[in-house]
């Protein structure tokens, strides 16, 4: 019994946790399942997303949270550039071409961020960021909380977004058949780079959340991408619901693992998780 | 065909007299500075040779040099800990890091083409947080977790390193021409082309792409021991850094990939780099991070493609 109540703890954060992993992954996914490429710098786009709230919060006292909202805009057009000015010729080259490109952005990303901002550790400290409650013996951290809902938010928007709009529309057919698209009258290009521009977005919004989570620094990124890469396989390409449950599951795994082989062991569960998953099933649960 | 023989026998003459004539530098005194901008040079060739023959040619994005430079770096370092010495520990390294792509190749040759680049990707990154955890022998002493420095290589002269070096480079640029020219090559072509119609005619994809996949980690392995040779310390964040990966990837896409000469172009333009921006490192890594962009936008068959684009 007194194992069940101490792994109470693990299990919550765990669950809640996996609200940030899914919302890094958010994105990938989106862009693996639109554009069937895998942006290797997705984690580096998810960190200047930080690093946006962290100059709003440093330099003008701005809500992390306030000032991304303004940031949005800038992040899908930041997004919709590498998408359409660098992507889609890579795209005419080879499938190698476009993972090499996402590989050179993200050595360029990284490297910008340690000559802006240096190799230090930052975190974003606002009022709530440190702040917890407690639900009967376990005691949760309020942004753990934050991550989830945002996540949850975040997820339904994107859903009704695809299914009610026009553009979603067109993205899904894109996804689906690009030839049959284009055939439709759909500028795939021109998609790619709006799916390419909204995922850029939603990386920025996981950004601001999970610097108020975890303190970050410029070569974060890859960390946080190898666990979204195994969140979207987990899940299954371009499935939002899957996107959510996979990513719940890392992020149990990192906080039970954590729980049974100590704090340093426990993003060495999720790597290995990671390639396990890779090889035993490579389309995931809700893949099609 | 006879001509195209000629022409081989002379690339093969050309190389063998550069690398005698490179094998000199040391003896006639050579400023130092030289023979380690040519170690340098060496070391990423071989390791840019192995990843040209996996990228280039067997149509495996893998990204996980690291690993075996690491691992082999690691077993040679342990080895000299219990009383081993260094060249023997540099071979076992090695054969550490083959076996160990042997043993890998299970998980990973299940996936298929981005899917092998992902899970490739993550296998460094485990090592690494194994060997900050492990502390097998002695205490730890260079970074936070696992690092050592290498037992009994204080004595090895910085000749002797370059030599190594040297005859690893050479030995990678020679297995290159001989695996290409071989059956092997042959095979490998034909997957990197389509993978399902040489499955059709006979070509056995999975063994072949297996067999370039190990050599490749046995020589990545062998660069990488004599690199902590000369560097005499490891440590887990480095030797198992996605740098390795940067620099060789770098090397092979500018020279051109999928090209036999390419490797060397390229990484003698990144050692030139290296050098050149050495004082500021970010701004060197901005600058070729950016390069890797441009020419795989402008020329992805790189350098060499570019030449013979020319040509024709």
């Amino acid at each position: 019994m007194s194992i069940l109540m101490d792994l109470a703890t693990p299990i919550v954060m765990g669950i809640l946790l996996g609200g940030l992993y899914s919302l890094i992954a958010l994105g990938l996914s989106l862009i693996f399942g639109v554009v069937k490429e895998i942006n290797i710098a997705h984690g580096d786009l998810v960190i200047l997303g930080s690093y946006f709230g962290f100059v709003g919060l440093t330099f003008a006292g701005i809500d992390p949270m306030l000032s991304l909202i303004c940031g949005l805009p800038v992040f899908f057009g930041i997004g919709y550039g590498i998408q359409r000015y660098l992507l889609n010729r890579a795209f005419r080259i080879s499938m190698d071409a476009t993972l090499i490109i996402a590989f050179g952005i993200s050595i360029i990303l990284q490297n910008t961020y340690q000559l802006i901002w240096t190799p230090l550790s930052r975190g974003l400290t606002t009022s709530y960021s440190v702040e917890s409650f407690s639900a009967g013996p376990i005691y949760v951290p309020l942004v753990y909380l934050l991550d989830l809902i945002v996540a949850i938010v975040v997820m339904i928007f994107l859903r009704e977004f695809l299914k009610r709009t026009y553009m979603g529309v067109a993205i899904r057919a894109a996804a689906q058949d690009w030839k049959a698209a284009q055939l439709m009258g759909i500028d795939t290009n021109r998609i790619y780079a709006y799916t390419f521009g909204i995922a850029t977005a939603i990386a920025a919004i996981a950004g601001v959340f999970l610097g108020l989570t975890f303190p970050f620094t410029p070569l974060s990124g890859m960390s946080f991408l190898i666990i979204a890469l195994g969140v979207v396989i987990l899940g299954g390409m371009g499935s939002i619901a899957g996107t959510l449950v996979a990513g719940i599951a890392f992020g149990l795994a990192q906080t039970i693992g954590g729980y049974f082989f100590g704090v340093s062991a426990q993003m060495l569960v999720a790597y290995t998780m990671v390639l396990v998953v890779l090889a035993i099933i490579p389309r995931g649960i809700f893949g099609r | 065909m006879k001509t195209a023989m000629i022409k081989s026998q002379k690339g093969f003459l050309l190389l063998i007299t550069v690398g005698v004539v490179l094998a000199l530098f040391p003896v006639i005194g050579a400023p130092r500075l030289w023979l380690l901008y040519l170690f340098i040079f060496f070391i990423y060739l071989s390791l840019a040779n192995m990843w040209n023959l996996l990228a280039g040619y067997s149509g495996l994005i893998s990204l996980c040099p690291a690993a075996f430079i690491g691992l082999a770096g690691y077993t040679m370092t342990l080895l000299t800990w219990v009383g081993c010495p260094y060249y023997i520990g540099m071979i076992l390294g090695s054969l550490a890091a083959a076996f160990f792509a042997l043993i890998i190749s299970f998980p990973v040759f299940r996936m298929k083409g981005i899917y092998f680049a992902i899970g490739t990707l993550v296998v460094p990154e485990i090592l690494r947080y194994v060997f900050i955890m492990w502390v097998p022998v002695g205490r730890p002493l260079y970074g936070g977790g696992g690092g050592y420095p290498i037992k009994g290589v204080s004595q090895v002269s910085p000749a002797l390193t370059y030599w190594l070096a040297l005859a690893i480079a050479l030995i990678s640029t020679l297995l290159m021409r001989f695996i290409l020219r071989s059956k092997l090559g042959t095979g490998l072509a034909a997957i990197r082309d389509n993978d399902i119609t040489a499955a059709c005619s006979g070509v056995n994809v999975f063994k072949l792409k297996l067999v370039s996949f190990v050599i490749a980690a046995f020589i990545s392995g062998i660069a990488g021991a004599v690199f902590y040779v000369y560097q005499g310390y490891i440590e887990p964040s480095s030797a198992f850094s996605i740098q390795w990966l940067v620099i060789i990837m770098l090397a092979t896409v500018i020279g051109g990939e999928g090209t036999e000469e390419g490797p060397i172009l390229g990484t003698l333009v990144v050692v030139f780099l290296y050098f050149s921006l050495a004082s500021y490192a970010e701004i060197s890594l901005i600058i070729q991070g950016i390069i890797l962009v441009i020419i795989m936008l402008l020329a992805p068959q790189g350098i060499i493609g570019f030449l013979r684009k020319i040509r024709n």
